[in-house]
């Protein structure tokens, strides 16, 4: 489903990624791991095209990220759900308007877009808060409307930046929980984090970036 | 379809969000228009009247005493065959006399004592109205002065070259006026939807983040700035018409010939500046949107 095929990146001519090559397999769910300024968030940035590689391929879900024109790259991220630390709520739209705008994109029929907004608000057990304005849920509850938005538009790959970085412990807990369920029905999974105990004992694969490089892998 | 309506409706709600940047951008825009249109208005008045007035102009052409009536008929005959020529009045001694004592009015003693006429004949000519150019009225002036029988020839030679300069410096200055205004309103939809753009970076980035489409990005923009034009060009229009109509009512009252100095638009003329208005207000929010990279 991700392929890198010895992929290098700089910026400027501060090297951010050096020579990686890894595949992840389709439904998979795996960790990427590291300490801050390893290299993480450049390798999602080069999955969802936001970063094009300098030297190497990659290919994700049958596209190679390197060849990609600009205006192909929308439809590149359809198929890329993205979560990130920071949320990216829209604090003027509702929790069902955030989550249709996903839907919108697709020129979807409006009646459609309800059913599914509300189906996947059922799945994050957020269906009485839909018309509440994000500014107004907890951290916990807004990284739930940011996983439904992203799992809105059924993507093959879900790319999660440390997803549990600004949430308390239980919180995160159930966040993991829900990574679980939408891998379970078939989604590939990539988490970047570098809290370890997000994937101690949970026997998925875990990729640990050290120096730019793979370091090495192990199962959590 | 659907992206077209979502668009709108984004575009509108994005109007009553920031209604007072809005309502600023469109009563610039508006004043904008007033001033073209109303120059332009001016501008083809004016032409109109300088028409009305060339209509009656025309050439003075003083025929030689000596000459005798058949060769005044030849020249008349002349005169008619001449395709730039399209009217051919005769006028004896004794009718430019006539004419004469009734100019003089009660004054007219000053010519009873005349033992004869001391008055020409002459003929007037009036020329094709396209061809009231002062250089080539004097150079037909000079061609007919130098036929036989004729004396002189007199036309308002520097009426009509004023009337080709004002004639000309004003439709000159309403293409210069035009094109400032043009690129003015062009400016002011730029400004303000690239700070609409700016302000709304957030949205911009996530939406592209989400997989949106550079089409869908740009078109509420697009709307919004198509919005702007068509209102501000509507309040230009009526307000156009408003003051057209007072000058009708308020200017015919102090003097009467205005009336039919003034000349009235059909609705088409009252359309067309909103789509001014639109056309120029889209160009500026094209260029505001500009490339979006992803």
């Amino acid at each position: 489903m991700i392929r890198f095929s010895d992929v290098t990146k700089s910026y400027n001519d501060d090297v951010v990624i050096k020579d990686i090559s890894l595949l992840i397999e389709k439904g998979e769910l795996a960790y990427i791991t590291g300490p801050s300024g390893a290299g993480k968030t450049t390798l999602l940035k080069l999955i969802y095209a936001a970063e094009k590689p300098d030297k190497g391929q990659i290919v994700v879900a049958g596209w190679d990220i390197g060849k990609l024109k600009q205006s192909t790259i929308p439809y590149l991220r359809r198929n890329v759900g993205i979560v990130f630390q920071d949320f990216r709520l829209l604090n003027n739209k509702t929790v069902f308007d955030n989550i249709a705008l996903a839907l919108r994109i697709h020129d979807m029929h409006p009646k459609e877009i309800k059913k599914d907004v509300n189906a996947v608000l059922k799945e994050v057990h957020l269906s009485h808060k839909s018309q509440i304005y994000p500014q107004h849920l907890s951290g916990g509850e807004q990284q739930r409307v940011v996983i439904a938005r992203a799992m809105v538009s059924k993507p093959t790959v879900l790319l999660a930046d440390e997803p549990t970085g600004n949430l308390d412990d239980k919180t995160s807990d159930s966040i993991m929980d829900l990574f679980r369920e939408i891998n379970a029905i078939g989604t590939t999974v990539l988490l970047a984090t570098h809290d370890t105990s997000l994937f101690q004992g949970t026997g998925r694969r875990v990729i640990h970036i050290k120096n730019k490089q793979i370091a090495g892998e192990e199962i959590g | 379809m659907r992206t077209f309506i979502y668009s709108v409706q984004t575009a509108y709600k994005s109007i009553l969000r920031d209604k007072w940047i809005n309502l600023l951008t469109i009563l610039s825009i508006s004043i904008c228009l007033l001033i073209i249109s109303a120059f332009v208005t001016i501008t083809m008045n004016m032409d109109s009247l300088l028409n009305r007035w060339s209509k009656s102009f025309g050439l003075v052409v003083y025929l030689d005493d000596s000459l005798n009536s058949e060769a005044e008929n030849t020249l008349k005959e002349f005169f008619q065959k001449d395709p730039d020529i399209i009217g051919v009045k005769y006028i004896s001694k004794e009718d430019a006399l006539e004419e004469l004592r009734l100019v003089l009015g009660s004054n007219a003693e000053i010519i009873e004592g005349l033992k004869e006429n001391p008055l020409p004949s002459s003929f007037e000519l009036k020329l094709k109205s396209e061809l009231l150019d002062s250089e080539f009225v004097k150079q037909k002036a000079a061609e007919i002065t130098n036929m036989t029988g004729v004396e002189e020839v007199q036309y308002g030679e520097k009426w009509l070259s004023s009337l080709n300069t004002i004639s000309r410096i004003m439709k000159l200055s309403a293409t210069f006026l035009g094109t400032a205004i043009f690129i003015a309103i062009i400016f002011i939809t730029y400004n303000t939807i690239k700070i609409f753009f700016y302000r709304r970076n957030d949205e911009i980035e996530t939406l592209k983040l989400l997989g949106a489409t550079r089409g869908f990005i740009r078109l509420p923009f697009l709307i919004e700035g198509l919005f702007i034009g068509i209102i501000s060009g509507i309040i230009g229009s009526l307000a156009l018409y408003g003051i057209q109509s007072f000058i009708l009512i308020k200017g015919t009252e102090v003097l009467p010939a205005i009336r039919a100095m003034i000349i009235t638009f059909p609705l088409e003329v009252y359309l067309s500046v909103p789509i001014a208005g639109a056309i120029m207000s889209f160009t500026g929010s094209l260029i505001a949107v500009g490339k979006i990279k992803y």
